[in-house]
Order: C-alpha cells, then sequence, then structure tokens
C-alpha cells in the first residue's frame, strides 16, 4: 500500500513543503515535488493558513496530484520562536543660535578657507577697506548680479573672503570672480544666518574634504579660542567630519551639542546572573551583557525610555498574536547591532544630516505547542487531510540537510533564515543539541534601509533587493560596471531609465536604485549588514552548541535556510569559519532544491523512520 | 438643486486651478531682481560655422530648435523669455562644473530629433533640446530618437527654476552621476488650455524648418 505524505514548515518568511510517495517504510521515500511560497502573517498563527494551502497546492501541482490525494500533511512542531525587530538612535546634534552650517551641496563654489564677519550683499558697498568679511547672498539676487556686486567690492579694497549663498549659484558666483574664494550655497534658511558676527567658510579640494573646520584647533586657531572654549567646539568639528563644505559662525551664545537621547536601560535576566545595560553603550555592551547573563529567562527595558518602549512593543505583538497575556511573554534571547542613520540636524539651516549612533535589536519569545496544535486543527479543516505535528524542528533540519549528496554525520548545521538564525548539532548516538537566536534577514534588511536612509512603505522592499542582488552602474547604454569592477557589455541599448543608474543585477534583467549613494557605499552598508547580524550570529550559534564550547571540535557545517542562497553569504562564512579549521558549505536538499526544504524533507523521512521503528 | 450646485462647485475649481497654473508659470518670468532676464531682446546670436562633433567630455550641448531665441516673440509659451530659460540652462549646467555649447538645429523641428542630434554632435554624448514653446528633453547620443533621459514635454508647467534643474541634471549625467529626476508639475489643466496655442507654437516653428542645412555651432552674447 503507498501512502502519500506532504511536510509542511512554516517559517517566519516562506512557507515550504515537500510531498513524498511512501510504499514500503523499509526503503527511502519517494519525493515528488516541492514549492515555496511566502508565509502569510505571523509565523505560528492561524494567519498562517492561505500560505499553507496555497503551498500544498503548488506542490501537489509540482508532483502531479490534488491535495486530496494525500493521505497525510505533517507540520513541524515549529521552533516555538518568533522574532520583532526594532531600532532607535541614541544620539542627536542639536544647534543652537546658528553656529555653523556644515552640509554637503553637490557643487559648492571655488576653495580655501575664508575668514571674517557675515555682511548681507546689500551693505557690501559700506564696508571699509580691507576689512575682512563673509557675504550672505539671499536668493532674490541673481548670480551675475550677486557676482559684480562682489567684484566691485574686491576692486574697491573691500577684503572679501569667502560666502554663504541661499541658491544652488556657488560655482557660477566663484567663476565669475578676479580671484578664488570659498562659497557655500544652498544654505535653505538664509534669513537665519547671524549678521555681522565672525565667520569661517571653507570648501575643500574636489575630491577631498574640509581639514581645517573640522580640527578643533583649526576653529580656535580661526576664532583665537582659549582652551576653554576650544573644548566647547568639539562637537561643532565632530559634526563637520567628513563634508566637502562648511561655515562656522561665532556667537556670543550659540553652541553645537551632541545630545544623548536618554535611552535606558536593557536588563537581562538569566538563569546565571541579572545584568542591566546601558543601551547607549551600543550593541557591543549589550551582547557582552548576554553573554554573562548565561540563558536568558526574559529581557526588560527601563519604562519610559526608547527601549522600554522598543521591548514592550515586541512583548505587546507577540502577546496579540499568540493570545498570551502580556506577563507570559518571556523574551529568550536578543541581537543587538550598532549602525549609524543619517538624522536630520536639529535647528540647521540647510537641512543638514548627521550620522547619529543607533541600536537595532532582534528579540525573541518562545511561544508554546498549543499554538501549533491549533494551526494542524485548523489546517486539517480546510483542506481535508489528516495533519499531524511531525518532531523538533532542529532535528528535521539536519534529517533533511542528510540528503545532501557528500554529507555525513558529525554534522552542524546553521539554519540561516528571515527572522532567526538557528543551529543544530547531531552526533553519532548523542541527541540533537540545537539553539535558536534572535536576528537573521530581516534584521539585515532593516539596517540597509536605515543607514541608506531608504524610502519605507512602497510596494517594492528596496532594502531587501539590496540585500539579494550584486550591484551595478550603467556606465553607457551599452555597457555595465559590476561591483568587482569587471565590465560587460551588451550589444542591444539598455532601457534609458537606466543610464547612469546604479542598478541591481537580477535574474530579469537590470533594476535602478531609487537612491544617490554611490556603489561602493551601498555594498559597503550591505555587505557589513551582513557581517554583523550573521556572522556574529552564526558564531554565536556555533559557540553554543560546539562540544565545549569550541567551534574548532566542529569539523562540517552545512547552511540551510531561506537566507542560505544568498549571494556573498557561504563565502563570508567560509572566510571566518576557515580561521577554526571548520569545512563549511551550503546544504543541496535531495541533491537538487539548494539550502531551501530541509525541514519539509526532514518531516517526511522522520516519520518514515518512526514508522519503521514500529 | 444640487446638481446645480455641484456644477458651480466644478467651475469655480477650474478657474481657481487656471489661475493657479497662470499664477506658477507667469511669475518666475519676471524675477525680483534680473537686469538679463526681463527684456526679450537682449540675447544675440550668430552662427560661427557648422557644429562639429565635440571632443571635449565635459560639454554639455543646448540643442535650439529653429525658432528658439531670435525669432518670433522669442518667448515660451507662457512668456518666460528665451533669453533667460537659455541662461538658467547654462547656469545649471556650469553650476556644475561642466561647459555648456549651443548649435542650432535646422533640419526637424521636433524635440526628439533636435535632441538626438545635438547628443551626437556632443562631447560628452549628452544634449538638452529646447523648442520655442519651451518643450525640453535631455537626449543622450545612444539612444533611439524617440527614447529620452527625462523628458519635459507640458511645456506651460516649467518654470525658470525646473530649467535650471534640467541644465543641473544633464551636467549631473554627462559626468555619470545618478540624480534624481528633476520634479514636473502635472497640470491636467495644460492641456485644454494650450492645446492649440502650443499647435500653432509648433507650426510656426516648423516654418524654419531648412532640410538642406547643417546643425551649426552658435555664439550667444548676453547683453
Amino acid at each position: 500500500m503507498t501512502s502519500l505524505i506532504a511536510g509542511i514548515d512554516v517559517g517566519n518568511a516562506t512557507t515550504e513543503v515537500a510531498i513524498a510517495e511512501i510504499s514500503d517504510f523499509q526503503r527511502p521515500p519517494r519525493f515528488l515535488g516541492s514549492s515555496r511560497v511566502p508565509t502569510t502573517g505571523i509565523k505560528g498563527t492561524l494567519s498562517n493558513i492561505p500560505g499553507m494551502a496555497l503551498a500544498l497546492r503548488a506542490a501537489a501541482e509540482d508532483a502531479g496530484i490534488t491535495v486530496g490525494d494525500l493521505d497525510l500533511a505533517l507540520l513541524n512542531e515549529a521552533t516555538p520562536v518568533i522574532g520583532d525587530i526594532a531600532m532607535e538612535t541614541i544620539t542627536e546634534t542639536i544647534i543652537t543660535e546658528s553656529t555653523m552650517i556644515g552640509h554637503n551641496p553637490g557643487s559648492p563654489g571655488g576653495m580655501g578657507i575664508g575668514v571674517g564677519k557675515t555682511i548681507h550683499i546689500q551693505n557690501l558697498v559700506s564696508v571699509g577697506r580691507g576689512e575682512p568679511v563673509i557675504v550672505v547672498v539671499p536668493k532674490a539676487y541673481d548670480f551675475e548680479v550677486a557676482a559684480s556686486l562682489i567684484k566691485r567690492a574686491l576692486e574697491a579694497g573691500v577684503n572679501v573672503q569667502g560666502g554663504i549663498i541661499q541658491a544652488d549659484d556657488g560655482v557660477l558666483i566663484a567663476n565669475r570672480l578676479p580671484k578664488i574664494l570659498p562659497f557655500v550655497d544652498e544654505v535653505g534658511l538664509i534669513d537665519h544666518v547671524p549678521l555681522n558676527m565672525l565667520a569661517a567658510v571653507e570648501v575643500g579640494e574636489h575630491g577631498q574634504v574640509i581639514r581645517q573646520l573640522c580640527n578643533p584647533y583649526g576653529i580656535a586657531t580661526l576664532f583665537e579660542l582659549t582652551p576653554q572654549e576650544t573644548q566647547m567646539v568639539i562637537p561643532i568639528a565632530k559634526a563637520l567630519i567628513g563634508l566637502r563644505s562648511a561655515v562656522v559662525i561665532r556667537t556670543p551664545a550659540g553652541d553645537v551639542q551632541t545630545r544623548r537621547i536618554p535611552a535606558g536601560t536593557l536588563k537581562l535576566i538569566g538563569d546565571t546572573r541579572t545584568i542591566v545595560v546601558e543601551m547607549d553603550g551600543g550593541a557591543d555592551a549589550i551582547m557582552e551583557g548576554l553573554i554573562q547573563a548565561g540563558r536568558l529567562e526574559d529581557v526588560e527595558g527601563e519604562p519610559g525610555t526608547n527601549v522600554g518602549g522598543m521591548v514592550e512593543r515586541v512583548r505587546q505583538t507577540m502577546s496579540d498574536v499568540t493570545e498570551k497575556p502580556l506577563k507570559a511573554i518571556k523574551i529568550r534571547d536578543i541581537l543587538a547591532v550598532d549602525c549609524l542613520v543619517p538624522q536630520k540636524v536639529f535647528g540647521g539651516l540647510a537641512q543638514e544630516f548627521s550620522m547619529e549612533n543607533a541600536v537595532g535589536l532582534a528579540a525573541m519569545v518562545n511561544t508554546d505547542q498549543l499554538l501549533m496544535e491549533r494551526l494542524a486543527l485548523a489546517l486539517a479543516q480546510e483542506i481535508g487531510v489528516r495533519v499531524e505535528l511531525g518532531g523538533v524542528e532542529a532535528n528535521m533540519a539536519i534529517l533533511g540537510t542528510l540528503t545532501t549528496p557528500g554529507i555525513d554525520m558529525p554534522l552542524a548545521i546553521l539554519d540561516l533564515g528571515a527572522g532567526s538564525t538557528d543551529a543544530a548539532l547531531m552526533m553519532k548516538g548523542q541527541p540533537v543539541q540545537s539553539i535558536h537566536l534572535a536576528g537573521a534577514g530581516n534584521m539585515v534588511s532593516l539596517l540597509i534601509q536605515r543607514e541608506l536612509d531608504l524610502p519605507t512603505g512602497s510596494n517594492v522592499d528596496v532594502a531587501e533587493q539590496i540585500k539579494r542582488f550584486p550591484l551595478a552602474k550603467v556606465e553607457s547604454l551599452f555597457h555595465i560596471r559590476n561591483e568587482d569592477n569587471s565590465v560587460r557589455f551588451f550589444k542591444e541599448p539598455l532601457d534609458p531609465k537606466l543610464f547612469g543608474r546604479v542598478a541591481l543585477v537580477t535574474k530579469s534583467g537590470l533594476v535602478p536604485i531609487p537612491t544617490e549613494h554611490t556603489i561602493e557605499r551601498i555594498r559597503e552598508v550591505r555587505r557589513e549588514a551582513k557581517r554583523r547580524v550573521f556572522l556574529r550570529n552564526s558564531l554565536r550559534a556555533l559557540r553554543t552548541i560546539a562540544p565545549l564550547g569550541n567551534i574548532r571540535n566542529i569539523e562540517f557545517v552545512a547552511i540551510v535556510g531561506g537566507s542560505g542562497q544568498d549571494f556573498e553569504l557561504s563565502q563570508m562564512l567560509m572566510n571566518k569559519l576557515a580561521e577554526f579549521g571548520t569545512v563549511v558549505g551550503t546544504a543541496n536538499i535531495r541533491g537538487k532544491l539548494g539550502p531551501v526544504n530541509a525541514v519539509a524533507t526532514g518531516l517526511v523521512l522522520s516519520y518514515c523512520e518512526r514508522q519503521r521503528g514500529k | 438643486m444640487a446638481q446645480i450646485s455641484e456644477t458651480v462647485v466644478r467651475e469655480v475649481v477650474k478657474e481657481i486651478l487656471a489661475q493657479m497654473a497662470n499664477g506658477t508659470a507667469v511669475t518666475p518670468a519676471a524675477p525680483a531682481v534680473s537686469y538679463t532676464s526681463g527684456d526679450a531682446a537682449d540675447m544675440t546670436m550668430r552662427e560661427v560655422g557648422q557644429a562639429r562633433p565635440g571632443t571635449a567630455s565635459d560639454e554639455v550641448v543646448i540643442a535650439l530648435a529653429p525658432a528658439f531665441g531670435d525669432k518670433l516673440k522669442k518667448r515660451t509659451i507662457t512668456g518666460i523669455p528665451h533669453t533667460a530659460v537659455l541662461r538658467e540652462l547654462m547656469a545649471g549646467i556650469e553650476e556644475e562644473g561642466m561647459k555648456p555649447r549651443i548649435i542650432r538645429v535646422w533640419h526637424t523641428s521636433d524635440v526628439a530629433f533636435v535632441g538626438k542630434r545635438g547628443a551626437e554632435l556632443s562631447g560628452s554624448g549628452i544634449a538638452v533640446a529646447i523648442q520655442s514653446r519651451g518643450t525640453t528633453v535631455i537626449h543622450q547620443r545612444d539612444l533611439f530618437p524617440l527614447q529620452n533621459i527625462e523628458l519635459f514635454p507640458q511645456a506651460p508647467v516649467l518654470t525658470l527654476e525646473t530649467y535650471r534643474n534640467i541644465g543641473r541634471n544633464a551636467a549631473r549625467y554627462a559626468k555619470g552621476d545618478s540624480p534624481a529626476p528633476v520634479p514636473q508639475i502635472s497640470d491636467q489643466m495644460a492641456r485644454p488650455k494650450y492645446q492649440a496655442i502650443a499647435a500653432v507654437f509648433h507650426i510656426r516653428e516648423t516654418e524654419f524648418v531648412d532640410a538642406s542645412k547643417k546643425p551649426m555651432d552658435l555664439e550667444v552674447r548676453f547683453n
């Protein structure tokens, strides 16, 4: 008697199904079809049903049967973990009384550094000979007019040292003057620039950044500051690092502050100790605390602070989906990641942005088996097929992974998903060790989105796309330069929409990215995000399951899960784990599916094994 | 009764929209401070020989349709003087550190073909083409004539600021940057309101077409 069995694996991002035919439990099952569709709703909730039904239908079609032909559907005892992510900035820059303008207009004019009193262009005629001034030019002055006024003043002996311009006229004005002077342009709120104050304007050379104004002693030299006053300008200098042009104005009371937002503290309640860490200590401090705390039992954020809000939000979401009381939700793991996000400077005159520190947090809570039973029941009603709960996810994943050609025990797997990073270790004659950690693919997308300041809420998630595909710059309509600097030519001209753009090289062709970041910057952010989430988590996970806590004791690691398909991640992991003498490779489930479908396949195999035992 | 009031509302909205369209289009024509752009007659154009393909990669061609600048009323469809338009295009290119080069295309009045010809003659491969009514396109030499990098089909909504941005973007494409496309206002009323006059502009421009004449380099002097 033959029976048709389906294994269903509901993950955070995708639902995977494997369908097999079993005629004799002594022989391995014959796999007929498989499928992979996006998960509907949050993993482990009833809203998964439509996605599961869809996945079953797709797999049945692949196998050439209908869902009704199935004799049994197996559901993984979903690693009862659900993850959520959040991010908060922990510093912000505030300018009071407009003491500085530090923004990066696309085209500042001239070059060099100038120091003098700020003066409105209309008062230029009344300035005495030899007096050093910085001209302030509002938008109402056409560039020709402004240039000729400044030129006349220079001829009359006024010592014009540079200028601050409202319109995008910096180069135009600088080009029309007899000598090279620095001009900072595109200063939107020019009316707020204090007049008759000592100011310094600096424009760096092409392809370089300013040197003097981002150096506290440089500012001190220009303004003849005392050592006490020099201490006060440190935030100004810091805010101007890396810019091509800047203005610093010395006002009696003005100030720039890097304010640390009271980010709060995080209380890590572990089985060995309870640790309280300051959020503004950054991610490293939090992860350090996590190690000291031992196995986490719960996490609490300080009420009334950013982190308190973050943790409560996670708890609330989880409570909503699991229908458990808020108090019963325990956070079992967190992953903290540092990042720099562009934030608008408070009080700025030219829409300045400054890179502020932020901490991203991925958290994970345990759910209970009750939920999965409820899900199994609902699914059975939906498809009219008997549904059983299979085994523990990690064991299933290992069984599935063992179908990879050339693989054998002892074996460790790294399951890199969207919501969690899981690891499991199988040694001969020993029970499977497994661990689930917060933070995976979704966290990487969030980091990319925040660090590059990409638009959110659009139909296509740009950050998600950037994570998945390599980049290229469209240099002409007939050739592109890939991110490794190789050039590829095309016979047919490309779509003009792509001209000059940074694009993603996808299977369906080039897709332009709506951003002005350079290809190098996007690549750097993308790789750094993967490094900080996946590498960190992989090491953390492997250390936990490795015999004696030493990764060197693991010989083989196979990568499975959706993020295992990533085009660069397995190489990054291989590079890192080579240090430990460990062999890492991407699994190839059933010799053809790549790193996905491990759990679904494992479910069927384990069912077979159990029946054989009977 | 209800219907009457609805039509009344529609009428009022139409009128307001029309006024708004007028307002935005006409105001920039007379900038607060500008001694060059107020008068339409303060630009002289002189042909200085047949235009050859450029070799400087920092040059961006501004290709003028036959009637732009020194013929007819020398104003765009909304009355912006051609002098001011050309000046802003050139300023936008200069601000980005590139060099504008102005040529006149004689053999066609179609902005797409003017642009394609200009781009072929441009050292950087990028050209801005403009018709006397104000319709503008940013073209690239590898494109088919009817393709474009950025097209500004509704002349009535273009302001001097838009022209500055068009020049700036063209220069940035020439430098290999990837600028965000110039934002454009989409005015539903522009079409019904200007369609007829736009056609007249085009017909009159086409009267100056000389199919046998090659594109010429222009020397432009603002007085």
